[in-house]
Order: structure tokens, then sequence, then C-alpha cells
């Protein structure tokens, strides 16, 4: 199944992680952390105002085996989502 | 099984060159991320950034503040080589001058580190 923009926004993340304000790697580095507290098939949701930050953690996402599910804008930011797979 | 992956990276600028003093840490934190060892070398102006405190006084604009990437790297699992030369020309005197965790070294180490890893930067 595809899961669209539409589905993103429906999604309940097990950790909200807010990373706004930090500048690069400062979100990545909060998503590794919060990587470490959700269990198999967790969804992590991070936070940022950082606006290459959903393209880096989706790089991120790819080379260490998470799932990359998207990202859609909020109020003057962005909210990032990656499924634990490892 | 991914093959193991190890990045060394070089740093041979300090305060008079905020962001390329910056840049090494922001490359190795998220190399570290990423499930990579880092090996991060100070040679040449990069070995200021390992005097005790020095990180302190280094903002590069757009980066978080050198002093916390430097901490980030190190809690990462990050090893920092300092080149032995180096520091004696600038009459660092040893340990008790240098930041917690950092090694001394000398060429032949570094060639070890270059030559095993499957990557290499320098700044």
């Amino acid at each position: 199944m595809t899961i669209t923009a539409v589905d993103i926004n429906t999604v309940v993340a097990d950790k909200v992680i807010d990373a706004r304000g930090t500048a690069c790697p400062g979100p990545l580095l909060e998503a590794k952390k919060g990587m470490a507290t959700v269990a198999l098939g967790g969804v992590v949701e991070i936070w940022s105002t950082d606006p290459v930050t959903k393209t880096d953690i989706a790089a991120w996402s790819g080379k260490v085996g998470h799932e990359f599910l998207g990202a859609v804008p909020a109020d003057g930011y962005d909210r990032v989502f990656v499924i634990k797979r490892k | 099984m991914a093959e193991h992956q190890k990045l060394v990276i070089l740093a041979t600028h300090g305060t008079e060159d905020p962001e390329r003093a910056t840049i090494p840490f922001v490359m190795g934190t998220a190399a570290l991320a990423s499930d990579v060892d880092v090996v991060i070398g100070l040679q040449g102006n990069g070995v200021w950034l390992g005097r005790k405190l020095e990180a302190e006084h280094v903002f590069a604009p757009g980066f978080p503040p050198l002093a916390k990437l430097m901490t980030d790297f190190l809690e990462l699992g990050g090893k920092l080589l300092i080149c032995s030369p180096c520091i004696q020309s600038r009459q660092l005197s040893g340990e008790d001058d240098l930041v917690d965790g950092v090694e001394i070294v000398a060429a032949a180490r570094f060639v070890a580190e270059v030559t095993s890893a499957t990557s290499s930067l320098t700044y």
C-alpha cells in the first residue's frame, strides 16, 4: 500500500521529537536518539524548522535501514515520519 | 551483511576559520548517527580545537556551536586524534592542556587510520 500525504496526517507517532530551532545535524541526532526509545515497527515523528531535514532524514533512513514515511508541513515547520525497522 | 564502514576526517582549521573548524564535527556526528565508525584527526591549526575550552569560542553561522558538536561526537563513540608534532610546535604541552578523550598520535597512526578507512575527508 502506498502511503500518501493524507495518510501521514492520520499517523499517530509513538515518539514525537521537537527539534525545531536546531541546525544540522541537530534534528538527525535527535532522531537517532528517539529511535532508541521505540520498539521495532514504532513510528518516530520529528518536528523541524530546517527545510532540508526531511530529505536528510530520508537519506539517513535509507542508509541505516529504517523506513521513511514522508513529511507534512505544519505551522512554520515540517513533521517528518520514520518507522523503526532495525 | 552490510560492509563495515569507517570514515576518517582530517581537520586542519581552528578558530581562524570557524566554518571549516565546525564542518568536520557536523559530518562526523552525522556519520556516527548513520552507523559509520568515525575518526577525526586534528592536524595543523586544527589542533587548537583539541585545547580545553577552545571550542567554546567557535561559532559558525548556520551550525550548532562547536562545543556541543564535539561533545556529541565523543558521546556517540567518535575517536579524536591529535597530531603530536603539531601540538609541540604550538606549545600545547600535553594531555593537561587537551580536552578529555583526545589521543596524542604521530604520523604512522594517522596513516594506519586513513588506510584502514572506507572513506576519508580533509577540511
